[in-house]
């Protein structure tokens, strides 16, 4: 009961931050007198989002670019894990692999998306790899520490309890790496969208990337703020679903808090 | 950080504990903080006497940011050519290049943060549907620029040829995008009649690759790139199937109705500058090494070839003027593809009134 009455309180403060800042906003807008063009009103913002939502061309683009970010997240994990183990386990791969990895980092993704879509072609796969490559780092730097902030003592446990090693992961790698890897995670899954719309801007029709576009070339700035909304609102999705997820892996570390 | 440091020591009141304070009756600090207020009052004059004026004279000259929507490119000749032989000097104005998108120099302009802008012809019937209260003041390009290309073996030597082919374009926006509706809506055929695909502005790697079938781009630029790295190409013009306005000048209501006499100088020094350029287009091309960072390591023969293919679009007759059809069949098309909701009163878009 406790608990309910706190988690009302949480989101009455939520949507009163939110209506105050849209007042904010509104009166900005209307006593700077500053044109549509430049900043649009709320209300201006809120018509436009009805007229995409209802021609259907919102969800259109919002889906292609979740398809997009979900792909990505999906590859850019996958290679991420299956690097990091590697790089936890082995000093010669990680002094190998080591220099490129953290030198590919300092390349700004929007200067090699260009040349991603020359070298796959337009289509969604230069976009789920602009995504994935954005995934990376950060869930593969959490996947290293992680596997290596397992104690030592619980490898000799097992050890002495002769666990193979598909049962030394299952049992004891992947629990104890799990959440320091959930927190790349959650970097990764709000960068994710980012990628897949840096992806979308370099040359895309369609997705929200594509949407932003079109609204500033048409000088629409209303359809820019409803596509950065959405952005967001994805953003914010993919957050709160790898935080749900934490919460029902990690359970078993607050009842040992507790 | 210094200016910040200095007004720091000269507000601070001092505290208890300090080494000095002025509340301990250090002299010497005091002469000290009354140096310093000197200094950040001679500091702050000289600054302010010495910080350009964006939207006034400064002395005799009146500064404008011009935003170019491109990056530095040897088409920009006639704008270097009139600052270096000093045709903007003389009509009063200092000029400052500006290298940001295109769509953002239409905003500034319909903000009035800026006076004018480059933009190409499109953009203006675009931007006066959704409010922005800019005037076309001035025809740069006479022909609409932009032709759809083809290696040869494509065999694509009309418009009607596109059918079914894949044409890569940087969006589904822009000059290129207009440029492309325009033609395919002379012969008939509908955007579906054709494969679009986005790349970026990527139109020569996607072309001499084989990733694409047709790219659509700027007659000036794209072709002779591909023809100096040796591919037979087909061109299709789409100034050969229909008139429309072009690249230009623009400036907002505002600026119009209230310093028509800037306008008639900015317009007089750059239409200057065109004609220059076109009776001297070497002079006007060793200008560009001054704006252009790594003219000099480019292929010198493709980047003046590039030049004088920009030339021939822009000899307007006479200098500036923009045809009043064009403006009829730029609208017309723009409705068509959907980028206008309403028509919009042409007369309000453009002024021929400064043209030469």
């Amino acid at each position: 009961m406790k608990d309910f009455g706190v988690g009302i309180r949480k989101i009455g403060f939520l949507v009163l931050s939110i209506l105050a800042g849209l007042f904010l906003w509104h009166m900005f807008t209307t006593f700077s007198q500053i044109p549509s063009f430049i900043f649009p009103k709320p209300i201006e913002v809120w018509d436009r989002l009805i007229i995409v939502l209802q021609d259907g061309s919102l969800m259109k683009h919002a889906l292609i670019t979740l398809q997009e970010v979900l792909f990505g997240l999906m590859l850019g994990l996958s290679a991420a894990i299956i690097t990091g183990y590697f790089l936890a386990k082995s000093r010669i791969v990680e002094r190998v692999l080591s220099p490129y990895i953290v030198a590919s980092q300092s390349i700004p993704i929007v200067a090699i998306a260009p040349l991603l879509v020359i070298w796959l072609g337009p289509g969604i796969f230069s976009k789920i790899l602009t995504s994935a490559l954005i995934v990376f780092f950060p869930v593969l730097v959490n996947t290293v520490v992680g596997l290596k902030s397992v104690p030592r003592e619980l490898y000799d446990l097992m050890r002495s309890l002769q666990a193979n090693t598909w049962q030394r992961i299952i049992k004891l790698e992947i629990p104890a790496a799990m959440p320091v890897f959930l927190g790349g995670l959650r970097i990764g899954a709000t960068l994710s969208v980012i990628g897949a719309v840096v992806g979308e801007f370099v040359g895309a029709d369609k997705g929200l990337g594509f949407l932003v576009n079109v609204g500033r070339g048409l000088y629409d700035t209303a359809l820019v703020f409803v596509a950065v909304f959405t952005i967001v609102l994805l953003s914010l999705g993919l957050y709160g679903s790898v935080l749900f997820i934490e919460n029902r892996l990690l359970s078993w570390q607050k009842r040992n808090g507790d | 950080m210094d200016l910040y440091y200095l007004l720091k020591i000269a507000c601070y009141p001092g505290k208890k504990g300090m080494a000095i304070s002025v509340y301990e009756g250090g002299e010497e600090l005091m002469k000290t903080k009354y140096m310093l207020w000197i200094l950040v009052v001679i500091f702050t004059a000289v600054s302010c006497s010495i910080q350009p004026a964006n939207d006034g004279p400064t002395g005799e000259l009146t500064h404008i940011r011009l935003p170019m929507g491109y990056i530095p490119n040897v088409q920009y000749a006639p704008f270097y050519a009139a600052v270096e032989k000093g045709f903007f000097e003389e009509y009063g104005i200092e000029l400052e290049f500006d290298y940001s998108y295109e769509t953002d120099g239409v905003a500034l302009v319909g903000a009035n943060e800026l006076q004018f802008s480059l933009v190409s012809g499109e953009q203006v019937p675009i931007a006066r549907a959704q409010g922005l209260p800019i005037v076309y003041v001035m025809a740069w390009y006479e022909k609409y620029p932009i032709a759809v290309l083809s290696k040869t073996e494509q065999n694509v030597k009309t418009p009607q040829d596109l059918a079914g082919k894949r044409v890569a374009l940087p969006g589904p926006f822009g000059a290129n995008y207009v440029g492309l509706r325009a033609l395919l809506g002379e012969v008939g055929l509908q955007e579906s009649d054709i494969i679009m695909e986005s790349v970026g502005f990527n139109q020569v790697e996607v072309l001499a690759t084989d990733t694409t079938e047709v790219i659509v781009g700027y007659s000036a630029n794209e072709p002779i790139q591909l023809k100096a790295q040796g591919y037979d190409l087909d061109l299709i013009l789409v100034s050969d199937y229909l008139d429309l306005v072009s690249n230009g000048i623009i400036t907002n209501e505002k600026t119009l109705a209230e310093d028509p006499e800037l306008v008639e100088r900015f317009v007089s020094a750059a239409l200057k500058g065109i004609q220059f350029a076109v009776e001297n287009p070497e002079e006007a091309f060793r200008f560009c090494f001054k704006y252009i960072e790594g003219l000099e390591d480019a292929d010198q023969d493709v980047q003046f070839e590039v030049l004088q293919a920009s030339m021939e679009l822009y000899q307007t007759d006479p200098y500036g003027y923009s045809h009043p059809e064009a403006w009829e069949n730029m609208q017309g098309v723009l409705l068509q593809m959907g980028l206008m909701k309403k028509e919009i009163d042409l007369e309000e878009a453009y002024t021929n009134e400064f043209s030469q």
